[in-house]
């Protein structure tokens, strides 16, 4: 269970995350949906302590981080609990940030190398094995330059998935892809949700959430406005950011096929 | 003469350098006392200035030599003699690292003042030399006209108290001879000895005119407090006189059968068969320079990854030291702080001999840049692979040498193979604490047989010969790593 209570972020004078508040259930794709400048990728950083936040607390099972205005943690317990939650909460980039100089073999193996000291066989089998769900057997030792951009994410997933965390964060995985390629992301996401791992998807686009989404977080004006399962929210909002979110998308697509 | 006042453009450097240098001849012990106790005399020379000083390789000839090595005879010791630029001389002296100086220094009231002189032994004045088709004769006809000399000599001094002379400074004086040849200047001011030299040597189509016009007399220098050593090379000197050997030695460099080194006679033409009988030497200045530049690149590297990786932190207790670092190394001149590490570190009580500081002032020099360059590279990596690298687990360190710093290096390797270059060629700057690398072996050859023509261009393509195997490494690895770079 991940549980965001009150969480405020301020950039200055700006606050970028408005008391936002929300539940996330464990082994379910949740999908947090907004207009960009919502606040949601910023959400993201802060449930993976990229970000630090002012005041509130997130809580994923056991590991709990609190505002900073309560008083900053010292150095080594900042790193210690940094360490807690990376073990914990993967992430893939919404440009993937794929290491240019390792292969794509090496990106997955480097962190359980480095970091969980597995010996260098039993990680490349581990290494394998990822890159066979995510369907780049055969690809281990090309570099990203050489891989298109669907691949390129799907490394970047194996990669994250290699630390075996409980939690899979994902920033706007279609928005580096060519449109053709987000019905594959899609399928990959469901092959996701069979590890019965907890999926975090942060998107702002509304028919992709219709079609990966188990539970919906409506994100806007830093705070989460509704939530719910997929097919409440998506067939019923009851806010009315949502319905006005819902309502422009369509518009705004339909104007754009015509 | 000359000599003396051949301190050169870094005249006040070497000033600068002599206020911190102490004469620090310690109480306990005379001068002496202690070449007597270490049964060697140390001399200093610039050999570069012939009929005077020669060298070739790690082999000394000429006047000042041989009557160095007579005064070490008459002390019953052995001489040392230790080639270096004239620039460095006299602070090498204020500083212990010489006993003696005997390079052609005039005495001087001026010089008087800081330094000790012996008893004369030689007398010498300047002299003119035109084109043979000149109808200049001497001094007086020198008004309206363009004179080259070397650049802070007495004869540049002197030419100077004559209104109407316009004069042309050059750093040594086989190069205003040639330019005397190619028309640039109508006449030359020097020594008579060194002027007549060059002329039996080599340049063609020049004459001497007129008679020696300055009267000036040579002496060995000592540093202050060496009285007693001053009284022994006296003494010696009047021995010399007196066995006879002291006419044996000027009759073998100024009699009129003197030979003057005139063996290997070579022209300011190109002259192939020099080449073949000086690759020895040159060998030994391209193995100094390269071991110099290596040592001093491989050195520099790990202090300059150091450097970049401590000022990329936010933390200013490790940032801003090694900022300061950099300012102070990229802000001051490479010359100076090589004659800082040879000259001023041993009154802080940090002795190292010439190459050590050598190595020591350009890695410290170099790593400075290197940082830049390193730290330009991380900050060119995109922050999302530090942020890549820390949300798999990785701490900060881990994220350093696995993530960025491979990057890094790959990106830095054309601009550090560009320091590398730069650091094999700063290193003829080396040659001012006397190590005879390749731009002083050419220096030293070119004086030696007045033949600048050959040595330089051959001094040039040596260190083409050098900073090839740098590129060709650079290119090693630029295609080695092209797949990976290759967006």
């Amino acid at each position: 269970m991940i549980e965001v209570a009150n969480v405020v972020k301020r950039y200055g004078t700006t606050s970028v995350l408005n008391r936002a508040t929300f539940r996330i259930a464990e082994g379910q794709l949740t999908t947090i949906l907004g207009p960009s400048g919502c606040g949601k990728s910023t959400m993201l950083r802060c449930l993976n302590r990229l970000e630090r936040f002012d005041e509130g607390e997130i809580r994923i099972g056991d590991v709990v981080m609190k505002g900073t205005s309560a008083g900053a943690p010292s150095r080594s317990e900042e790193d210690d609990l940094i360490h807690r939650v990376r073990l914990r909460v993967g992430l893939v980039f919404q440009n993937f940030n794929l290491f240019p100089h390792l292969t794509a073999l090496g990106n997955v193996i480097e962190a359980p190398i480095t970091v969980k000291r597995l010996p260098r066989s039993q990680a490349d089998e581990v290494g394998r094995l990822f890159l066979n769900l995510v369907g780049l057997s055969g690809r281990e030792h090309e570099y990203p330059a050489r891989l298109s951009g669907g691949q390129q994410q799907r490394v970047a997933i194996a990669r994250a998935l290699a630390m075996e965390p409980d939690v899979v964060l994902f920033d706007e995985p279609t928005s580096s892809l060519d449109p053709r390629l987000i019905g594959e992301v899609a399928s990959l996401l469901h092959l996701l949700d069979e590890l019965k791992k907890t999926l975090i998807v942060v998107t702002h686009d509304l028919d992709f959430a219709q079609a990966i989404s188990d539970q919906v977080i409506y994100f806007e004006g830093g705070r989460a406005v509704e939530s719910g399962s997929a097919r409440e929210v998506f067939s019923s909002p009851t806010q009315p950011e949502t319905r006005a979110f819902m309502n422009s998308f369509h518009s705004g697509r339909a104007g754009a096929r015509a | 003469m000359a000599m003396l006042q051949r301190t050169g453009h870094r005249a006040a450097i070497a000033a600068v350098l002599a206020m911190f240098v102490s004469a620090n001849v310690a109480a306990a012990q005379t001068t002496l006392e202690r070449v007597r106790a270490n049964g060697r005399v140390r001399v200093g020379i610039d050999a570069t200035y012939p009929p005077f000083g020669m060298a070739e390789g790690g082999e000394f000839r000429g006047f000042d030599v041989d009557i160095a090595r007579a005064i070490a005879r008459q002390l019953r010791v052995d001489a040392e003699l230790i080639n270096a630029s004239f620039d460095g001389v006299f602070p090498a002296l204020q500083n212990g690292n010489f006993d003696l100086v005997i390079s052609a220094v005039t005495i001087t009231p001026e010089r008087s003042g800081t330094l000790l002189f012996s008893d004369p032994y030689i007398e010498t004045g300047q002299q003119i030399v035109v084109r043979d088709d000149s109808p200049i004769a001497g001094l007086g006809d020198l008004a309206g006209r363009t004179v080259g000399v070397q650049i802070n000599t007495t004869a540049q001094f002197t030419l100077e108290k004559h209104p109407g002379i316009s004069i042309a400074k050059y750093n040594t004086i086989d190069l205003a001879l040639l330019d005397l040849q190619n028309g640039r200047v109508d006449a030359v001011a020097s020594d008579g000895p060194v002027l007549r030299f060059m002329m039996r040597n080599s340049f063609p189509g020049l004459k001497a005119v007129g008679a020696e016009y300055t009267d000036e007399k040579f002496g060995v220098v000592l540093a202050r407090g060496s009285d007693d050593l001053r009284r022994a090379v006296n003494a010696a000197l009047w021995a010399m006189q007196e066995s006879g050997e002291y006419t044996r030695i000027y009759t073998k460099w100024f009699g009129d059968r003197a030979t003057q080194g005139t063996l290997d006679a070579a022209s300011t033409a190109l002259d192939p068969s020099l080449i073949a009988r000086t690759w020895r030497f040159f060998l030994r200045g391209v193995w100094m320079t390269a071991a110099m530049a290596v040592s001093s690149l491989i050195l520099c590297l790990p202090l300059g990854l150091a450097l970049a990786l401590a000022r990329v932190q936010s933390n200013r207790i490790l940032s801003a030291p090694a900022a300061i670092y950099v300012e102070v190394m990229r802000g001051t001149p490479l010359l100076v702080q090589i004659l800082f590490v040879y000259f001023v570190l041993p009154s802080f009580g940090v002795n190292l001999p010439a190459y050590a500081s050598g190595i020591l002032a350009l890695t410290l020099n170099a790593s400075a840049y290197v940082s830049e360059t390193i730290r330009a590279g991380i900050l060119s990596i995109d922050a999302g692979q530090m942020e890549a690298a820390r949300t798999l687990g990785m701490s900060y360190a881990q994220a350093m040498r696995r993530i960025i710093l491979p990057q890094t290096f790959r990106r830095v390797v054309p601009p550090l193979t560009n320091e590398g270059i730069a650091l094999l060629k700063d290193s003829s700057l080396v040659s001012v604490i006397g190590l005879t690398e390749l731009a002083r072996t050419g220096q030293e050859l070119a004086s030696r047989y007045a033949a600048p023509l050959t040595i330089w261009p051959l001094v040039a393509l040596l260190y083409l010969v050098l900073t090839f195997p740098l590129t060709r490494v650079a290119e090693y690895l630029e295609r080695r790593w092209r797949p990976v770079t290759r967006a």
